[in-house]
C-alpha cells in the first residue's frame, strides 16, 4: 500500500487561476484540462450572456438581487469587465431621481455634457425604431441566464480550488503516468 | 461606445433572446457546458474524458427529467386531492 504524496498548495496558480478561468492549469502545466475547464466556464457564461443580454450582469442591482452578482462573480474578471461595460455603456441617470438605472422602451440615452441620461422619444422617434439600447430579459429568461452564469461561478470557484489545491489523488495519479491526463 | 440612437434591431450578448416559448431546452446546453468543465477537472484520465462527459450531462438531464415528474405528479395529482378547490 503507497502513501499518498501531500497535497501541493500552489498560490500562483491560483493567483493566474482567479484572474482567467483555466489559466491556473495552464501554470500547473496541464493545458489539456485549462482549455477544457475554461471552455466548460466560458461556455456558462456566454451562453448566460446570450440567453439574457448584457443586462444578466448588474452589480448596481438593490439586495437580495445582488446575491446573485456574487455568484456571478466567482467567474472572475469577465464578470467584472461585462459588469463595467453595462454600467458604462449601457445605463444612464433618471432626470427626475438622480438614478443610474436602465432606460424605458420610450427613452433614448444622450450625453447632457456630463453624464448620460434617458430622454423621452418623440411619437416618430419611436415609429423609426429607436430605443434604449439595450433590451434587457424579463421574467423565466433573466432567471435562466443569470442561473447559467453563476453556475459557471460556481464551477470556475471548483476550478479554482483544483488549481490552487490539487487533490492527493490526482497528484498521485500524475506521477504514476501522464498517459492520460495532461 | 454605444451610440444613443442605437434602434431596437437584436445585438447578440447585448439583447435578450427571444426564446421564451423554449425555455425548457436551454437546461440542455446549460448541462453540456457544466459537464464539460466539471470532467475537465474530476476525469482521471482524459482518454475517458468524452464518455464521462456524456454520462454526466445524461445523469444531469435525467434527474432534472425525474424532479419535473415528481412535481407534476405532486402539483396535479396529489395537492388537488390533500386540498381541493371550491368548484
Amino acid at each position: 500500500m503507497t502513501t499518498p504524496p501531500p497535497t501541493q498548495f500552489n498560490p500562483l496558480a491560483g493567483l493566474v487561476a482567479v484572474i482567467f478561468p483555466g489559466a491556473g492549469h495552464l501554470v500547473l502545466g496541464r493545458p489539456k484540462r485549462a482549455i477544457l475547464a475554461c471552455v466548460g466556464v466560458m461556455g456558462l457564461f456566454l451562453f448566460g450572456l446570450l440567453i439574457g443580454g448584457i443586462d444578466t450582469i448588474d452589480s448596481s442591482q438593490p439586495y437580495p438581487t445582488k446575491i446573485w452578482f456574487l455568484g456571478e462573480s466567482l467567474v472572475g474578471v469577465p464578470t467584472l469587465v461585462v459588469d463595467q461595460i453595462n454600467q458604462r455603456s449601457f445605463k444612464a441617470y433618471d432626470l427626475d431621481s438622480g438614478a443610474l438605472r436602465n432606460g424605458y422602451p420610450n427613452e433614448h440615452r444622450v450625453n447632457d455634457g456630463t453624464r448620460p441620461v434617458w430622454q423621452a422619444l418623440t411619437a416618430d422617434q419611436m415609429d423609426s425604431g429607436m430605443g434604449p439600447p439595450m433590451t434587457p430579459a424579463l421574467g423565466r429568461l433573466h432567471e435562466i441566464a443569470m442561473l447559467s452564469i453563476v453556475l459557471g461561478g460556481m464551477l470556475n470557484l471548483i476550478v479554482f480550488l483544483d488549481a490552487l489545491m490539487p487533490s492527493p489523488e490526482r497528484v498521485l495519479n500524475k506521477s504514476k503516468s501522464n498517459k492520460g491526463g495532461a | 461606445m454605444v451610440n444613443s440612437l442605437t434602434t431596437l434591431a437584436y445585438t447578440p450578448f447585448v439583447d435578450a433572446l427571444a426564446v421564451h416559448e423554449y425555455w425548457y431546452l436551454l437546461i440542455v446546453p446549460m448541462s453540456i457546458f457544466l459537464a464539460i468543465g466539471y470532467k475537465a477537472i474530476r476525469c482521471t484520465h482524459l482518454k475517458d474524458y468524452p464518455r464521462e462527459v456524456t454520462v454526466f450531462t445524461i445523469q444531469v438531464l435525467g434527474g432534472l427529467l425525474l424532479l419535473a415528474i415528481a412535481f407534476t405528479i405532486v402539483i396535479t395529482l396529489i395537492i388537488p386531492m390533500l386540498a381541493p378547490m371550491p368548484s
